[in-house]
């Protein structure tokens, strides 16, 4: 397969909810596969929808989209989705947790509870495997949920503002973690932040939405691999003021 | 803790004292009310006879049979109605019509089809357990957040393995209250039935002994019931205890 080849394609999509107003109209957005994209965009832009437009979880209202050529008709199973909201089973501990998108197809085996442990570890919270969700702060249960969407090793992923609930230090680690685990794989990624410079320091391309329309889809030609120096750049700060501003246009208006 | 204890077994022994002593000191017949050391003495001898005994058995087995049955029923109901949104709008209103009906009532009717004896109490007893147990068990069932009903269906689930593994698993601690419901007012059911159709039972006894103006007896089998409905209900409380012990964990009590 080229690297150039789209995973997702996603042809003027426009959604209203049954009956409701427009959220998304005329989305056109192309996603190489192996490629990394961020989405940036104020609280109720329709960044979500998006997100599970692209997963299949809702159907668009207009347009299509069709992951790797094929039409998208319901939820496919070569995407690891990362909710908002961490949506951690209360009754599994954290390693059943991970292990879940397993467990339901088929036996878990010693070497499911290996990379479990292996992701677990990545995220920085091996030593919680046994706990259980109302035992964890807030960061590590999404942490939790991050490594239950990597144990499929799927090959997309679509992040809902992830990283939200971390402190700055940790996320920067997560992010290079997130990084380095997404280059190995070739994963493909869709990332929703409100976050412009962790998604200018992720992306290779960061979209920002306004009003349930795509604003501004810029490319970021920062090299890679990025490191924590990147963060301080001219470049780097130039590109996330870019940003910015477009976003504290969408306010004046 | 132990302070408390002591200070509710001190208020029921100074309760029994000043009841006894203000039926000697009145001269009150034993008809009204019995001294609390005729009713002791009564109970002693009923037990020690083996008067008492089969009552008990019979009275306990319709309870837990009548108690059993309705909660099967009512849960497996409860899935059906949850997971069928048709055939819930369809018999929904005269589920309610049901429920208002106070079920005693219908006791004569189930004297006519089932005869006198077990069968009637074991059938009104599973009737009063059955609604409680329906209605939590959809309430139950149909709170599932709607992010893990989306995870659910990213990872592929079909509607058993969700119905299984998501919804039951949620809204256990939901049913498991209805449960708790469901004993104390199965003995209620068991006991009163008795009252209307049967000839052994405790219901019965009580019946019997207010033919025979027997107040003592009726207040010795007071302390009996009293003393099974506390046992049914410690026992559902350490089975839901046990059965939940995985969903509390990390929960401040
Ligand atoms: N089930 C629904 N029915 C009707 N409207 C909805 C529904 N879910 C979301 N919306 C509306 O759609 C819009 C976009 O919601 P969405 O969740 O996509 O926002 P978002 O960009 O993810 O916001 P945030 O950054 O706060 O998560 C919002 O205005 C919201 O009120
Ligand atoms: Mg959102």
């Amino acid at each position: 397969m080229s690297i150039n080849r789209d995973f997702f394609t996603i042809d003027q999509v426009g959604y209203s909810f049954s009956g409701g107003d427009k959220i998304l109209s005329g989305i056109d957005w192309h996603i190489p596969s192996g490629s990394f994209h961020c989405l940036v965009g104020r609280s109720g832009c329709g960044k979500t929808t998006l997100l599970k437009l692209a997963a299949g979880l809702l159907l668009p209202s207009e347009g299509q989209i069709h992951i790797e050529a094929a039409p998208v008709a319901g939820p496919s199973q070569k995407i690891g989705f990362v909710f908002q909201n961490p949506a951690l089973l209360d009754w599994l501990s954290v390693m059943d947790n991970v292990l879940l998108p397993i467990s339901l197809h088929r036996k878990v085996n010693e070497t499911d509870r290996q990379s479990a442990h292996e992701l677990l570890h990545l995220v920085g919270i091996a030593d919680l495997a046994d706990r259980f969700p109302a035992q964890l702060s807030g960061g590590q249960q999404s942490r939790t949920a991050l490594a239950r969407a990597l144990i499929t090793s799927p090959p997309a992923l679509l992040m809902d503002e992830p990283f939200a609930a971390l402190d700055a230090i940790t996320r920067e680690e997560l992010q290079d973690d997130l990084l380095d685990l997404v280059a190995s794989r070739d994963t493909t990624v869709l990332f929703v932040t409100h976050d412009i410079a962790e998604a200018v320091y992720l992306g290779d391309r960061v979209a920002m939405m306004d009003k349930g329309r795509i604003s501004l889809n810029i490319e970021i030609d920062i090299q890679r691999p990025r490191s924590a120096a990147c963060r301080y750049g001219k470049q780097f700060s130039d590109i996330c003021q870019t940003i910015r501003s477009a976003m504290s246009r969408q306010v004046v208006k | 803790m132990i302070r408390h204890r002591l200070l509710s077994i001190l208020l029921l022994l100074m309760l029994l004292f000043g009841w006894e002593w203000v039926v000697r000191a009145t001269n009150l017949s034993a008809l009204v009310v019995p001294p609390p050391s005729d009713v002791a003495s009564a109970l002693w001898n009923g037990l020690i006879s083996g008067y008492l005994w089969p009552h008990i058995w019979i009275t306990g087995a319709t309870t837990l049979l009548g108690f059993l049955l309705g909660c099967f029923i009512g849960f497996a109901s409860g899935v059906v109605l949850a997971e069928c949104e048709p055939l819930r709008k369809i018999v929904w209103p005269y589920i309610l019509a049901m429920q208002v009906v106070p079920k005693l009532a219908l006791a004569p009717i189930f004297i006519i089809w089932f005869g006198f004896g077990m069968k009637p109490t074991v059938v009104i007893t599973a009737l009063i357990c059955f609604f409680p147990l329906l209605e939590n068990t959809m309430t139950g069932l149909q709170e599932v957040s709607a992010e893990k009903r989306q995870l659910f269906r990213m990872l592929g689930a079909n509607r058993w393995q969700t119905l299984i593994r998501l919804k039951i698993p949620s809204g256990l601690p939901v049913i498991m209250a209805g449960v708790r419901v469901a004993i104390v007012l199965a003995l209620v059911g068991a006991v009163v039935g008795e009252f209307i159709t049967g000839r052994d039972g405790l219901g019965a006894s009580i019946i019997a002994a207010q033919g025979m103006m027997d107040s003592t007896l009726i207040f010795a089998l007071l302390i009996i019931i009293t003393s099974i409905g506390l046992l049914f209900y410690q026992l559902t409380l350490i089975f839901e205890r046990w059965l939940l012990r995985r969903w509390s964990k990390g929960k401040i009590v």
